[in-house]
């Protein structure tokens, strides 16, 4: 696997892991997560752990972004995160 | 109060640039520059031991069958508490799906996406995969079903018991595989040494118990995430509501 193609996943990786953290939309955040995970799996199969990449690529593409997206829809939303107020 | 919150950002970058450069490191070291360790050991003696081709799976089952079995009651747990939280809920009204060409593709995917499941939960100890992975793939059949066809299709026709009975079962066999290990004078979840037949290697029935206990943690983890999700949606029919629209 060439090294310039491993740059660009990892920088994208990047990209998207700042993407999911400082995003002031949830859902936003919640699908840049999903594609980190994507990413993360890719990354997996390339240092050459297909087991981890399988439960990765599942887990976190799957099932932890409907969960989040059930508990998503299911709360309520009080304006916006009051953690975020000195930043602005 | 500000200061005190750029330090906390720059003690985080530091740390991200330092796990940054640790990942780096897998891409530039050379897989060949000989292993040591147990790891090692684990590689010579995976075959002879235990008769499997898949070295994670033989040491998930096998050499650290032990470790799993906690794993899984790991997740039993975590589902058990999920459904105590949201035991009181009130169901909301169900919603009617997606449209009809959704719901017809996805009926033709459908049996695929549970034939690669099971591909996965019975070849677990001949290539990547296993029991946790197989049964995340059948528990994500399910969400699916939540999303197409509305959350009222799948939870009329498998009901919370089947799932819960389903995981339990699950969690009983891996007990009682490790206990015949126990009957015949070995320890508890011995494989080969308790008379498992180890088989030839790369074959369907390999590797002793190996392939039992996938199946185990495949059907917990695939009811157990299951009842997770629709614990947490707990839609269930709302008596009210119009029948939904023929498909």
């Amino acid at each position: 696997m060439s090294t310039a193609f491993f740059t660009f996943l990892a920088a994208f990786l990047v990209v998207t892991a700042l993407t999911a953290s400082e995003a002031q939309d949830m859902l936003s955040a919640v699908i840049a997560l999903s594609v980190f995970g994507v990413l993360m799996a890719i990354i997996f199969v390339i240092l050459q752990a297909p087991d981890v990449a399988l439960t990765q690529a599942i887990i976190n593409s799957g099932l932890v972004t409907s969960l989040f997206l059930v508990a998503y829809s299911q709360t309520q939303k009080r304006g916006d995160d009051p953690d975020r107020e000195d930043d602005r | 109060m500000r200061v005190h919150r750029n330090l906390q950002r720059l003690g985080a970058l530091g740390l991200s640039l330092a796990l940054g450069w640790w990942l780096w490191q897998g891409v530039t070291i050379s897989p060949f520059q000989g292993i040591t360790g147990p790891a090692a050991r684990y590689i010579h003696g995976t075959a002879r031991d235990t008769g499997a081709a898949n070295v994670v799976a033989a040491i998930l089952f096998d050499y650290r069958g032990f470790d799993t079995l906690g794993e899984a009651s790991v997740i039993y747990t975590t589902v058990c508490g999920v459904a105590l939280l949201f035991a009181k809920r009130r169901y909301r009204r169900s919603s009617h799906g997606l449209s009809f060409i959704v719901k017809r593709g996805m009926a033709l995917l459908v049996p695929f996406i549970l034939l690669y499941a099971s591909s996965i939960i019975v070849m677990g100890h001949l290539s990547p995969g296993g029991g946790f992975q197989g049964g995340a793939v059948m528990a994500t059949v399910t969400v699916l079903f939540c999303v197409i066809y509305g959350s009222s299709f799948e939870a009329a026709r498998v009901s919370p018991k089947v799932k819960e009975t389903i995981e339990s079962s699950g969690a009983l066999l891996f007990t009682a595989i490790g206990l015949i290990g126990l009957v015949t004078g070995g320890a508890f979840l011995t494989n080969s040494a308790a008379g498992f037949p180890r088989g030839m290697m790369g074959h369907l029935v390999s590797g002793g118990t190996i392939p039992l206990l996938n199946i185990a943690v495949g059907m917990k983890v695939g009811a157990g995430l299951s009842t997770l999700f629709y614990s947490m949606v707990k839609i269930l029919e709302d008596p009210t509501e119009s029948s939904p629209p023929e498909v």
